[in-house]
């Protein structure tokens, strides 16, 4: 098995669904990305584009945005895919009338590690803003739905992320009409549930070094949408339902 | 502890570590010390050590967290060691973002095991200043510690009209470094931590609490085709 470290989205992996966490951690299957992955990734390109260059037209920022859309989904077999990109300019526009009066951030795209006690694997992960002046970081999320709250998963992923710095920890949420920042709260609390989370997952690991084993004692739900698509298929092909 | 000191009370007598404090309205260093006087009651006495401050600073164990120093009342600390999680802000706004280092006095200021704590502005600065002189020169260093000495303070003139005021940043020079002394033994200060450290009664709220960016980010405009200068 070649486990080396934890992230906020594996470690939510694993409570969410252990069989797809077994199929795609232990036994390297890998599910292809979504229209909706792809447009976060590239919406974010933009964003980070009109930020770092504050002058920069909102349709130079689009271009990079579409740019880095085009090429991470080239091969995709997303029936979503154009549906989700054309929505792309609105979307870094609504990020840039939100992000742009932080000023330029003073990180990207940081590196972010942490172990605490008791775990043998760090639980990483890459921030997406930080503001140095202000001590604030804040992590961009692209949604159909603008969510009343701070979703849990992404408390605990941006808690991660301000461990060493102790910044005001801040969510980005924005659809193609609207943005809205939330500040993060409870953030021990939600960064301790990352830490119960990996060890758990390390302990679960630690019951056999056969990947096969871990099949022996999990199974899908195949009614959830993360059996869907291909993974279905290998649900099938590894489990037998 | 080679002399058995003990630098943590542990209970409800609040803290019994000797310290040295830096006063950023004087930019000054002072040393504490408590002694009985004839009736038997102790006294404290601040002795101004800023002209031959020097000392092996602990910096492999500065602690960083928030701190408060109520007037009348005994500070309160809740602290990590640099590098852990900071603990959780407490609500009452009299806590400032703080840091600690415990360290040994030269013989010629005092010879004994002291820590200094603060939490304004100007003394983080300096601390942040120095632990970066730290970082930079510890791998060309293993297993010592920097020797500290205060070179100057530089004033620090904040606010306007009747709000103006001037503090003085501490400029720490590592002058050089030594093997850690026997008696400069690292208890972390850990009062309050317990209780911040307790569950909450209910699940954590995530946040709903909509913010908008500070105010001050807002001038940061790029400079346009008619600015100069």
């Amino acid at each position: 098995m070649k486990f080396q470290r934890h992230s906020p989205s594996s470690l939510n992996l694993f409570a969410a669904s252990p069989a797809l966490f077994v199929l795609e951690k232990i036994m390297g299957h890998r599910q292809p990305g979504s229209a909706p992955m792809y447009r976060g990734t590239a919406v974010e390109d933009g964003v980070t584009h009109g930020l770092l260059n504050l002058a920069a037209p909102l349709d130079e920022c689009s271009a990079v945005a579409l740019k880095k859309y085009d090429t991470i989904s080239a091969l995709s077999g997303d029936k979503r895919r154009e549906e989700y990109r054309i929505t792309i300019p609105d979307m870094v526009k609504s990020a840039l009338e939100e992000l742009r009066p932080y000023g330029i951030p003073t990180e990207c795209q940081k590196f972010v590690e942490w172990k605490p006690k008791g775990l043998a694997y760090p639980i990483v992960g890459f921030l997406d803003y930080h503001w140095a002046d202000h001590n604030i970081t804040i992590d961009l999320k692209t949604t159909e739905k603008m969510p009343s709250s701070v979703k849990v998963a992404h408390a605990r992923q941006i808690s991660l992320y301000v461990t060493s710095n102790n910044a005001d920890a801040r969510a980005c949420y924005v659809t193609p009409k609207k943005h809205a920042t939330y500040q993060i709260e409870n953030v021990d609390a939600h960064r301790n549930a990352l830490h119960q989370m990996a060890m758990r997952c390390e302990a679960f690991l630690a019951l056999s070094e056969d990947p096969e084993f871990f099949k022996s004692i999990t199974i899908p739900d195949l009614d959830s949408f993360y059996w869907g698509g291909p993974a279905r298929q290998l649900a099938f092909e590894h489990w037998g339902i | 502890m080679a002399l058995g000191l003990n630098y943590s009370s542990g209970g409800n007598g609040g803290d019994i570590v000797p310290f040295v404090k830096y006063d950023a309205r004087a930019g000054r260093m002072f040393r504490r010390d408590r002694t009985q006087d004839s009736s038997g009651a102790y006294v404290s006495d601040d002795v101004d050590i800023t002209s031959t401050f020097k000392a092996v600073f602990d910096l492999e164990n500065i602690e960083v967290g928030f701190s408060k120093f109520g007037a009348g009342a005994a500070p309160e600390h809740l602290f990590v060691k640099l590098g852990d999680p900071m603990p959780q802000k407490p609500a009452d706004t009299g806590f400032k973002q703080g840091a600690r280092i415990m360290m040994k006095l030269a013989a010629n200021c005092g010879g004994d095991i002291r820590e200094i704590t603060g939490n304004s502005t100007a003394f983080l600065k300096g601390i942040d200043d120095l632990h970066t002189a730290y970082e930079a020169g510890k791998a060309a260093n293993p297993g010592k510690l920097p020797v500290v000495i205060l070179k100057t303070a530089l004033p620090i003139t904040s606010g306007s009209g009747a709000k103006k005021s001037t503090n003085y940043q501490p400029v720490f020079e590592i002058s050089g470094w030594a093997p850690r002394p026997n008696d400069l033994v690292h208890v972390a200060k850990s009062a309050g931590q317990q209780a911040t450290q307790a569950g909450p009664a209910a699940a954590p709220s995530t946040g709903s609490t909509q913010v908008s960016a500070p105010q001050a980010a807002k001038q940061l405009e790029p400079a346009g085709a008619d600015d100069f200068g």
